[in-house]
């Protein structure tokens, strides 16, 4: 790649690369939240006034791209998934449309149990037609056996 | 050294992280409070933050609170696996890059020594991050006394693998509980037979035998 | 408003231990709903020719499951953030217990953090986290 954590954090980092619309289905916040485990109705019966999607639903949806097109090229096979997190800001209701844009939050390296690694942390923000912030969705990527 | 052949006067937890490491999610305070709220048989604990040494963070006041030792140290990321450094120094932070990734695992235990401190290769039985597979292939780092033979983030066979590792080559062992969240911590420690106040202390204490790693219970 | 207050819950608190439901079935029904296709997490043999031990979880099952823990002890709070970190593979049709205990407590905001893990039979830890729960 030719390139450093550090300087493709200062290339890509905080650019929105991607936005995609999805809409969060009831039917499917229901199958979600049971198959997890829930069982408030809040979250397994879709008739509850209260009715809205588990903590995590958000991290389900994918973007168009992972990483922003002009991204460095790479083996994906070498890509793994470290984690995952959210930051919950407001319900996100049934039938809502959402619109997720995504941007590359940090980029670092480190060594782990398969050698060398890039961590690379993108982040989807959800907002729903009204402009509220829904969630921020992290994931956390490694690229294993770094910047080649 | 076995257990029965030292007697107890500090418990160190000496491999742990905060929320100052990247992937550490506790809290220094809440450390100390799960230690004390669980009656964890630690006297105190090594803040172990990864590629960097926390010069700034002042903890006497949780000390004082909590009757705990909080010592900082580092993990440093070397071509035979992750090392924690004791005694860090200004001297130190010249002679190599914290931040670096891939350092001579050589240079590390040879400056560390040379500053006034100690090197330990920790969790060695794991892959690529630990040194038991470098050794295998490339030999032994000179200059290594002592390693983490009992890692609380380590499988089982992982830390019998260190064990082993450290019987060959007459390595002394330690224990740390590598705790990125808060009940994590104590899981794995270090017995000492003598009294440690402070990092000085931690380091001579670690040039001598007078040591085991042990598991913690509450 | 949720069932359990602030004031009653302690530092270190356990929540009860869980043993969920990863069984095929289930897993299925969880990929059918996030549209994971991927035969990593529904069949054993395609995912062992991807190298892997067996099918395995989602991870953002696993993160589920622990959403699900701390709801259903606190029936009404809100989880205001779940922070995962995939440790290794959990296999389907495994037994693992999921567990949480309460780390910090914020009298200014009444908010609580809690420790997460998944463990496999073994009583090695697979999935870690934490999360951020509103009273």
């Amino acid at each position: 790649m030719g390139m450093t954590a550090a300087e493709l954090k200062e290339r890509f980092g905080d650019t929105v690369f991607d936005s995609v619309e999805v809409e969060a289905r009831g039917e499917d916040m229901v199958e979600f939240a049971l198959a997890c485990g829930e069982t408030d109705p809040c979250f397994t019966d879709s008739s509850h006034p209260d009715f809205q999607a588990p903590a995590n639903f958000a991290t389900k949806y994918h973007g168009a791209r992972m990483l922003p097109s002009d991204f460095p090229k790479f083996d994906p096979a070498r890509m793994i998934d470290a984690g995952k997190a959210i930051e919950i800001h407001a319900p996100i209701r049934p039938d809502t449309k959402l619109t997720a844009k995504s941007h590359l939050h940090d980029i670092y390296e480190k060594t782990g149990r398969s050698g060398l690694m890039v961590f690379l942390v993108h982040r989807m923000e959800f907002t729903d037609e009204s402009d509220e912030l829904k969630a921020y969705v992290d994931w956390r990527l490694i690229l294993r056996g770094g910047l080649q | 050294m076995r257990g029965a052949e030292v007697s107890a006067l500090v418990i160190l937890d000496l491999h742990n992280h905060s929320i100052k490491s990247d992937d550490g999610r506790a809290k220094v305070e809440n450390y100390c409070q799960w230690i004390s709220k669980k009656g964890i048989g630690v006297d105190g604990f090594v803040l172990t933050e990864h590629r960097q040494f926390d010069a700034e963070s002042d903890y006497r006041p949780l000390e004082d609170e909590f009757g705990i030792l909080i010592l900082k140290g580092s993990e440093v990321e070397t071509d035979y696996g992750h090392v924690l450094v004791f005694g860090v120094n200004d001297e130190m932070q010249t002679a190599f890059d914290f931040t670096r990734i891939g350092l001579s695992a050589e240079l590390v235990v040879r400056e560390v020594k040379r500053c006034g401190g100690i090197a330990v290769p920790c969790h060695p039985g794991r892959t690529q991050v630990g040194m038991l597979a470098h050794v295998r292939e490339r030999g032994a780092v000179d200059g290594v006394e002592v390693i983490e033979t009992l890692n609380g983030g380590s499988r089982g066979s992982e830390n019998d693998d260190a064990q082993s590792l450290a019987e060959e080559f007459s390595y002394r062992g330690i224990g740390g509980s590598d705790a990125h969240i808060v009940s994590h911590i104590g899981r794995c420690s270090t017995r000492f037979d003598q009294d440690i106040e402070d990092m000085d202390g931690l380091v001579e204490a670690l040039r001598t035998s007078r040591y085991e790693a042990v598991r913690v219970s509450s | 408003m949720s069932a359990r207050s602030y004031e009653s819950v302690e530092f270190g608190e356990d929540l009860p231990e869980v043993e969920p439901d990863v069984g095929m079935e289930n897993v299925k029904r969880f990929c059918r709903s996030a549209m994971m296709y991927g035969p990593r997490f529904t069949d054993h043999e395609k995912a062992k020719k991807e190298g892997l031990p067996s099918a395995i979880v989602p991870g953002i099952m696993s993160q589920g499951l622990l959403g699900a823990i701390i709801h259903n002890w606190a029936p009404g709070c809100t989880i205001k953030s779940i922070d995962t970190v995939f440790r290794a593979p959990l296999s389907v049709d495994s037994k693992p217990t999921c567990r949480a205990v309460v780390t910090d407590k914020d009298d200014d905001t009444h908010s609580i953090e809690i420790d997460l893990t998944i463990v496999n039979e073994a009583g090695e830890t697979r999935v870690l986290g934490t999360a951020k729960v509103e009273l």
